[in-house]
């Protein structure tokens, strides 16, 4: 019998005291059967970064939401509410200031813990705002990096950042697990901005380590359930299980987006089986996906209204009554049934019940009236001079057939509009010739009416900064809902917001809300966000079983 | 020689000066990268930082004089959209490209040649006609079509095969054939054609009549001289190796220089479409002097100076 002594028992002790910490990674190591999932999408980031700053789009929302994750998070597959993300809960402390207690324990993909200081780091100058020396022009369009090499983030980061935070003063350390927002103006969107893309906390020894800029921004280091293994741009994005998630252990060990640019592509490879999912599936193919009874189409609204913008300088619609029949004109219910194959609906104008309280229940598009829009037309005294309306090649899904069907309507009204396909964006914006109408798409990016019909139609929005459209009471209440705490106030601001841009002096009219279509494997149990998020953790992924 | 290879190279420059500062042009005023690559929804703000930043706020001109001024010095530029060398971008494409194309090229003659070669030598028969409506419809029937039914077969139907991507070697067989099958039919039908013109030749006759053994007479005799058309063809083909197929290359999700290019194109990504076409030029170029010294190794008329010609 061997004597135990001193020194033996120490060594049991401490192999017996890391058994909790050693027997786990084993077993993961031994039982890792989690699947290797492909989803075929037709972008994967159209700048060519994974920059949440930089990639300000719907394809970037799509894979974002498996990497990065906010203070605040949102109900994807519920109403889109606001719930605790890597803080656990927050509360007012006055009209200018947001307390947040961090979740302890968070890891990032490089194993740090994050930490109160991550998060001031997230929204400092290195990373967001700019220190002021950021990227001067070249000597030449072609010789320098535009930021991209260099430490420096370009440019437009900055830009991007005070867009979505134009009021930010600073983020205080309370203690190691309580930050405060601070903004320099009253503003009640605080905790929206907080939910929002472009708030998601990243490390901070992540991003100083990058050795550039660029580096950074194809692998960043941030809190979600997948980390990024591989990225090449217009081919795939390869997403590894963040083993250390605090959510629990991600069920799917490599994540993989693949680009296939071609809708039919996509579906076949789905149908052989080689993807798991595939996104982007148009309306009129949800049927073809679905005759394989191993095969489904989830999805449909989101976040999203496809709008027509209408330019007030053209000489034929500077009389508001040609604009308000131009939108009693548009049978938008029938767009929906024809082409949407009903699955989308004509919202309650530009806006969406996740707004809460700010939601204005009881109004309504302008409706569909052909008598109504020719007596506008006949009071107006429009002569039947001709409106242009720039289009691109499906841009939006439908875009051109429902150009087609609306300039028909217009027509059965006695309106001269006519189609210019265009190319690009700038040629639908381009001045040098007279503009008319021309499509668009706005989302909310936090539940706040100021994330949309002020932000895109406001004084500082595109369609005013493009010179489009304007209204001088309609900016003035602009200001007012930005500004003002009163919520019922805000709430008759907004109204009558609506009043002016939809209905008295249109600087729009809306057409449908948007749908997005993911065609997957029936066996999978996922359900698809309202939005253009793609959640893939545990909580919203299971594999059938074996 | 000398002479021969100054005025070809000469003229390859101008070409290639033309296709750059036309696309040059064109591009810069018929879109805004900044909008394109940030997209419709990128605050004003942001979209003039990136023009800014990238000089694109200077005239046309100055842009243009900056390019050439830097090409002089062996810079192509730096791609707007991924932020680092466009020769980089292009360079990291060039294998994949191949890597599909070189055995397209290789089916397209090791198919299309010998098929051509015996429609011609069955002349009328029931395997000419059959050869000939299979080589029409090999280029009739758009690659986009022809790929789809492929997937349809071979990946959906019988799961043999890969439906897209680059991975192995399986995802080359399904766009090999698409693009081999168009060119076979193509160089089978030159060929057919100039191998018909050659058999009727009085060499040809002299030769059978001298009791030289037929293959021999195909081989020795006809199909050299019938060569030249068949090379010029295929040297075309060579050219335009590097450029890709965009349509194949977007239905099997292939990401090689065919892609880039559109994608290049439509985010006005400018260094990297200049990239683009200057090796798409060099190729077709090189080719091309390659293809004009085959004829004089095939033809040794073709060799003889202009001079001489007619001097008599």
């Amino acid at each position: 019998m061997s004597k135990i002594d001193r020194r033996k028992l120490l060594k049991s002790g401490a192999a017996a005291a890391s058994v909790p910490f050693v027997l786990p990674r084993i077993a993961i190591a031994q039982a890792d059967n989690r699947p290797t999932i492909t989803v075929a999408v037709q972008k994967v980031a159209n700048s060519n970064t994974l920059e949440v700053l930089r990639e300000q789009s719907n394809v970037g929302a799509r894979i974002f939401y498996s990497i990065y994750e906010g203070l605040i998070d949102q109900d994807y597959q519920g109403n889109l509410e606001m719930k605790p993300g890597v803080a656990t809960s927050w509360r007012r402390i006055d009209d200018k200031t947001v307390e947040l207690k961090l979740r302890q324990g968070v890891k990032f993909h490089n194993g740090d813990t994050m930490t109160a200081e991550d998060v001031v780091y997230t929204f400092g100058p290195e990373r967001m705002f700019g220190r002021g020396g950021a990227a001067e022009p070249g000597r030449t369009l072609f010789t320098q990096a535009g930021g991209g090499q260099g430490k420096e983030p370009p440019p437009e980061i900055a830009a991007v950042a005070k867009r979505c935070w134009p009021q930010l003063d600073r983020i205080e350390i309370v203690d190691k697990e309580t930050v405060r927002f601070h903004n320099k103006t009253p503003d009640v969107t605080t905790e929206g901005r907080i939910a929002r893309m472009v708030s998601e906390i990243i490390s901070r020894r992540g991003y100083e380590e990058a050795g550039s800029w660029l580096e950074w921004a194809q692998k960043p280091i941030a809190t979600g359930p997948y980390k990024v293994q591989e990225f090449k741009a217009d081919r795939h994005l390869i997403l590894a299980s963040h083993d250390e998630y605090w959510g629990g252990r991600p069920p799917i060990k490599e994540l993989r987006f693949v680009e296939v640019p071609e809708t039919a592509s996509r579906i076949n490879g789905l149908l052989s089986g080689q993807f798991d999912f595939a996104c982007d599936i148009p309306p009129d193919q949800i049927a073809t996906v679905e005759k394989n009874p191993r095969f489904e189409v989830q999805g449909g609204l989101i976040g999203n209204h496809r709008i027509l913008c209408f330019d007030r300088q053209h000489p034929a619609m500077v009389d508001p009554r040609v604009r308000r029949a131009m939108t009693h004109a548009i049978d938008r219910q029938a767009i929906v049934e024809t082409l949407w194959l009903g699955r989308t609906r004509v919202p309650a104008g530009l806006q969406w019940e996740y707004y809460g309280p700010m939601f204005v229940a009881d109004w309504k598009v302008p409706e569909y009236d052909p008598k109504l829009a020719q007596k506008l037309l006949k009071e107006a005294g429009y002569k039947g001079d001709p409106i242009p309306f720039r289009v691109l090649n499906n841009y939006y899904t439908n875009q051109v057939s429902t150009a087609q069907i609306v300039t028909e309507m217009w027509k059965a009204v006695g309106l001269n509009v006519q189609i210019q396909m265009r190319e690009n964006w700038q040629q639908i914006f381009d001045k040098s010739t007279q503009r008319g109408v021309r499509d668009w798409s706005n989302s909310a990016p936090f539940n706040d009416p100021v994330s949309s019909l002020v932000n895109q139609h406001g004084p500082q929005g595109q369609q005013q900064q493009i010179g489009e459209w304007t209204n001088a009471e309609f900016n003035t209440l602009s200001e007012q809902l930005e500004t003002s705490t009163d919520r019922e106030r805000r709430k008759a601001v907004f109204k009558r917001m609506l009043e002016i841009a939809e209905r008295e002096d249109p600087g729009y009219t809306l057409l449908h809300q948007n749908c997005t279509f993911t065609a997957k494997r029936k066996d999978i149990q996922w359900k698809a966000a309202q939005a253009f998020q793609m959640d893939f953790r545990a909580r919203n992924f299971q594999m059938p079983k074996a | 020689m000398l002479r021969f290879l100054v005025a070809k190279l000469t003229r390859a420059f101008l070409a290639i000066l033309f296709v750059v500062t036309f696309a040059f042009v064109v591009l810069r005023l018929s879109g805004d990268p900044a909008l394109m690559i940030l997209g419709p929804e990128t605050t004003p703000e942001a979209l003039a930082a990136f023009r800014k930043s990238w000089g694109l706020d200077a005239p046309v001109w100055q842009q243009f004089l900056g390019y050439l001024g830097n090409l002089t010095e062996g810079r192509f530029g730096q791609s707007m959209r991924d932020a680092r060398p466009a020769i980089d971008v292009v360079m990291e494409r060039v294998p994949i490209t191949l890597w599909l194309m070189l055995p397209a090229l290789a089916l397209k003659i090791l198919l299309g040649v010998p098929a051509g070669v015996l429609a011609a030598l069955k002349r009328n028969s029931t395997l000419d006609r059959a050869i000939m409506t299979f080589s029409v419809m090999g280029y009739a029937v758009p690659n986009f079509v022809l790929g789809i039914f492929l997937i349809l077969i071979f990946a959906v139907q019988l799961g043999w095969l890969p439906s897209s991507g680059s991975a192995t070697w399986a995802h080359l067989i399904l766009p090999v054939i698409v693009l081999g099958t168009a060119g076979a039919g193509i160089l089978a039908r030159f060929t057919r054609s100039a191998m018909l013109e050659v058999l009727g030749q009085p060499y040809v006759r002299t030769a059978v009549a001298k009791g030289v053994p037929w293959w021999r007479v195909v081989n020795w005799h006809a199909l050299p001289n019938a060569a030249i058309p068949t090379v010029t063809v295929i040297g075309f083909m060579m050219g335009s190796l590097i450029a890709g197929a965009v349509v194949t290359e977007s239905v099997f999700a292939w990401p090689g220089l065919g892609r880039a290019l559109v994608v290049a194109v439509s985010n006005r990504d400018l260094a990297v479409v200049q990239v683009i076409l200057l090796l798409v030029a060099a190729c077709m170029v090189t080719s091309n002097l390659i293809v004009d010294m085959l004829y004089g190794w095939l033809d040794p008329r073709t060799r003889i100076p202009k001079a001489g010609v007619g001097g008599g």
